[in-house]
């Protein structure tokens, strides 16, 4: 048995603010703050990345009272906060979750409790080891947060796949509503940026670095891109059966068309490789089974971030699937980094008619991947939206959105 | 809601009784347990001196297959290739419709706590390599990319119900026809992280754990990988594949309760086993033995005696039941898989494995549980295997016999 | 140290480690149930509340005292701790 699935309601914070309108208005207008990150503790190397988008300065305490957030970790303080929006969103603010599921998707889970509890354990010693750091160090801690916040009893579980953790998620959220396992589910898309972790990625040179100006552009798809932005937040989307949907009234974002997943086998453990080819013909035979012609798709929400390989693998994918009719592509992560879910976010916003902006970062074309990404301010309201999200280490995950019948886009 | 079983054609574990599924399935029928003192790290200072630690073995020399390689890479590795060659499948799946689905809860963590104790001292001289595949995902990708999966890969890391979660993944992505075949499973190594999380919640046994006994005193912790290949029943057909066991059925629920102590009635566990039933379209009475997750805490292995109780009622006291734990220690994010992979062995065999574990069973629970030998259960045919993890996430599975489906 | 200057040092470290925020340490009664709706700690507050104890008094809980009749209430965990800190400071020579 399987089920027609629909986003009917969108959650998310971030370092742009909180709400889903914050987030419109900095993919609009491209006004990020990156925050200068504490090196204090010695792990960065010499030169490199010094920013990260950050949204330790946000207020959630209305959406997550202190006395429920006091054993909560930062990733888990910002899914139940996109949660409560995308509930509101989805006019479910009060319904009954016995049926819910929740699915995360988390690239590094919990990494600041998780470097707390090293350093107890390393440094001090195993009885200085705080109990609730490590039952919230577990990268499902987010999902369980989640689940007691609004008594989500149906199926719970979480993903780490790296860069595809949002929309691995997404897929398996929407596996669990078209079985009919869950009657629906909350998708979330949750990590955290700290020192730590930026100072890894820069170590690995995943990070965008100064340029003359000493601003770190990430430059998605341009010829001189050099790394992404690290970023944090979180995106929550719930999934419902069409029927459901539209039978209590609701207003769908978008339709789920399809899912696709593959995995690029040349990829080293902590980079993209080579394999645009194989990954474009699963990508194919994918859309094929979902009765999607690659024709059909007039956007391309692109998961590209200005990493040096992973885009070249992202361009050789979409040009080798598109051949010459190549719908417009936007990178949304030029502005808003990754991961944090801002990416699902935008796509679910786009997908619904909404302006996500230019890509930006993007000003010189790269010759060896043969793809120009949309600059434009604002593109016609999509039909159908494909958004893509390939991951270091191979894997890959593609949905495919369709605007809501029959108006294409919501009321704002 | 029930769905078509797939088949399980293949099967390979790594475990504290060494590197292989005869040395595991010889092991947990001897009715001695692998947990015993162990060298991966010093656990000086520590509640606890016992874990299930993988023995040596060629596959951790590090010149194989690569320095950069994770014990718990390794582990998942060895496993996969086990499977696979069981299985009678190439080493390469390029040309199958191809899937993986992991569990794992702490990936490379062992790793990377080498990385993080050298930072911690000379934070610029730590070598970078040892966080190389540190997240959950290591394991599961470094799998799929040795053996060209080129379907959809995933590692759910939802602790210890992970594998049975990415069990169930993997079955409805048969069933969907997304893919034919998946190698599903999980690994996890032994770290410090938990080790010492576990020690700081005080639900550690400073013994070897005692699942369902009236001493039991909390968990021991194991490490290794399980891996089954799964093929819908059309391809395994196709190919005269030997089929040692149907997947029939995977449930999951939330207690939505408390992160750390289930449901103490034992509700939340069985609406997932209830799920897991209908999926496989079959009611409780269908069912022979259990493989329960029986950590040897105090709370979770009286929340599964609720559970029985629930589901099985009037015959819950006298079901055969079983927990490999007490055999290997908890395999945490790759629990799930290892307890499938000895169910299916359980009923290939007609043998259910006993529980060690000091102590006397609790009369307070009423678990038929299987002590001191095997158990002979010719007739069995179909199986549930149970998972309880932190956050209160449950997974439940049904495996069959092969005359079953 | 006597039982009545331990119960504030204990109302702050329970505040403090287990993230009470808004909480004034003062507000919770000596004898106030800990464990109790008001307060909302559970079995995991318990146990960082033990590590904190240790790290603060120097002193080693025992599991068998955590989610007894030591833990109901900051009175009766300064009548625990007060006679095992005198010990510990008057063998702090050996």
């Amino acid at each position: 048995m399987t089920r027609a699935v629909v986003a009917t309601g969108l959650g998310a914070v971030g370092p742009w603010g909180v709400g889903v309108e914050a987030l419109a208005g900095c993919l609009a207008q491209g006004a990020t703050r990156p925050v200068v990150v504490d090196r204090s503790a010695g792990y960065h190397a010499p030169g490199g990345a010094r920013t990260a988008l950050t949204a330790s300065g946000l207020d959630l305490s209305a959406l997550v009272p202190p006395a429920s957030a006091r054993r909560m970790s930062p990733p888990a303080r910002f899914a139940v906060a996109a949660l409560r929006l995308a509930l509101a969103d989805a006019g479910l603010a009060n319904a009954d979750h016995e049926r819910t599921g929740i699915v995360v998707g988390t690239a590094f889970g919990p990494a600041f409790v998780t470097e707390q509890l090293l350093i107890q354990l390393l440094r001090q010693g195993p009885e200085a080891a705080s109990p609730a750091a490590f039952t919230e160090s577990v990268a499902s801690a987010s999902a369980a947060q989640m689940a007691m916040a609004v008594g989500a009893r149906g199926p719970n579980l979480a993903i780490t796949q790296r860069e595809t953790s949002d929309l691995a998620a997404l897929a398996e959220g929407a596996r669990l509503v078209a079985t009919g396992a869950a009657e629906r589910v909350l998708v979330a898309a949750v990590d955290e940026m700290i020192p730590l972790l930026h100072a890894v990625l820069d170590r690995f040179r995943a990070l965008a670095r100064p340029g003359a100006d000493g601003a770190e552009v990430a430059r998605p798809f341009d010829r001189r891109r050099d790394g992404f932005l690290a970023a944090e937040g979180a995106a929550v989307v719930v999934l419902e059966a069409e029927p459901d949907a539209l039978g209590r009234g609701a207003r769908p974002l978008a339709r789920l068309a399809g899912v696709v997943r593959g995995f690029d086998a040349s990829a080293p453990a902590w980079d993209w490789g080579t394999g645009s080819g194989p990954l474009a013909a699963t990508l194919a035979r994918g859309l094929r089974r979902a009765g999607v012609a690659p024709g059909s798709i007039d956007l391309v929400v692109s998961g590209a971030s200005g990493a040096r390989r992973g885009d070249r693998l992202e361009a050789g994918v979409l040009t080798t699937l598109f051949g010459q009719r190549l719908p417009a592509v936007v990178a949304p992560k030029g502005t808003v980094g990754e991961p944090g879910g801002a990416h699902l976010a935008a796509a679910l916003l786009a997908a619904s008619g909404r302006a996500i902006g230019p890509t930006r970062g993007f000003e010189e074309p790269d010759p060896e991947l043969g793809l120009r990404p949309s600059v434009a301010e604002k593109l016609p309201a999509p039909r159908r939206t494909l958004v893509s999200a390939l991951a270091s280490g191979g894997a890959a995950t593609w949905v495919v959105l369709d605007a809501p019948e029959p108006s294409p886009a919501r009321a704002v | 809601m029930s769905g078509e079983p797939v088949a399980v054609t293949g099967l390979g574990a790594v475990s504290g009784f060494g590197w292989g599924v005869e040395e595991l399935w010889r092991g947990v029928l001897s009715g001695a347990s692998a947990i015993r003192d162990f060298h991966r790290f010093d656990h000086t200072g520590y509640r606890t001196h016992v874990a299930s630690e993988v023995p040596d073995g060629p596959a951790l020399d590090p010149e194989a297959g690569g320095p950069r390689l994770t014990l718990a890479d390794r582990f998942a590795l060895v496993a996969a290739a086990e499977a696979l060659a069981g299985a009678r499948l190439p080493e390469r799946l390029e040309g199958a419709a191809a899937g993986l689905f992991f569990g794992s809860s702490t990936g490379g963590m062992f790793e990377s706590e080498q990385f993080f104790a050298q930072l911690v001292g000379r934070p610029r001289r730590a070598p970078i390599g040892l966080l190389s595949a540190q997240q959950p995902c290591g394991p599961g990708d470094a799998v799929a990319r040795a053996h060209g999966v080129t379907g959809p890969v995933e590692t759910i890391a939802s602790a210890c119900a992970s594998a049975t979660l990415a069990l169930g993944a993997a079955l409805d992505a048969l069933r969907s026809g997304e893919i034919e075949l998946a190698l599903a499973g999980g690994s996890d190594s032994l770290c410090r992280l938990t080790f010492g999380g576990f020690n700081a919640l005080r639900a550690v046994d400073e013994r070897p754990c005692r699942p369902f006994r009236r001493e039991r005193a909390g968990m021991s912790i194991g490490e290794g990988a399980a891996v089954l290949v799964l093929e819908s029943r059309a391809r395994a057909e196709r190919r005269g594949a030997p089929v040692l066991a149907w997947l029939a059925g995977v449930g999951a629920s939330c207690d939505a309760h408390h992160m750390t102590s289930p449901d103490p009635q034992g509700e939340g566990i069985s609406r997932a086993v209830a799920a897991a039933l209908a999926d496989a379209g079959l009611a409780p009475a269908a069912i022979d033995f259990v493989n329960l997750h029986g950590t040897g805490t105090p709370a979770n292995d009286s929340a599964e005696a609720r559970m029985l109780a629930r589901i099985f009622g009037a015959r819950a006291p006298a079901l055969p039941a079983t927990s490999t734990k007490g055999c290997v220690g908890h395999f945490l994010g790759a629990a799930g898989a290892v307890e499938a992979l000895v169910t299916v062995l359980c009923l290939e065999h007609g043998l259910v494995h006993p529980t060690p574990g000091e102590g006397t069973l609790d009369p307070g629970l009423g678990v038929d549980l299987v002590v001191g030998a095997p158990r002979a259960l010719p007739a069995a045919r179909r199986a549930l295997s149970t998972n309880l993890a932190f956050g209160g996430a449950n997974a439940a599975c049904v495996l069959l016999h092969p005359e079953a489906a | 140290m006597s039982p009545e200057l331990l119960v504030p040092r204990l109302k702050q470290l329970l505040v403090s480690s287990l993230h009470l925020e808004g909480l004034a340490p003062e507000s919770i009664a000596d004898d106030e149930p800990l464990f109790s709706s008001r307060l909302g700690l559970d079995s995991v507050d318990a146990l960082e509340l033990v590590v904190a104890l240790e790290r603060e008094f120097g002193v080693s809980v025992p599991s068998e005292e955590i989610g007894g009749e030591t833990f109901s209430s900051v009175r009766a965990l300064a009548d625990w701790l007060a006679p095992r800190l005198a010990a510990a400071s008057g063998g702090a020579g050996r």
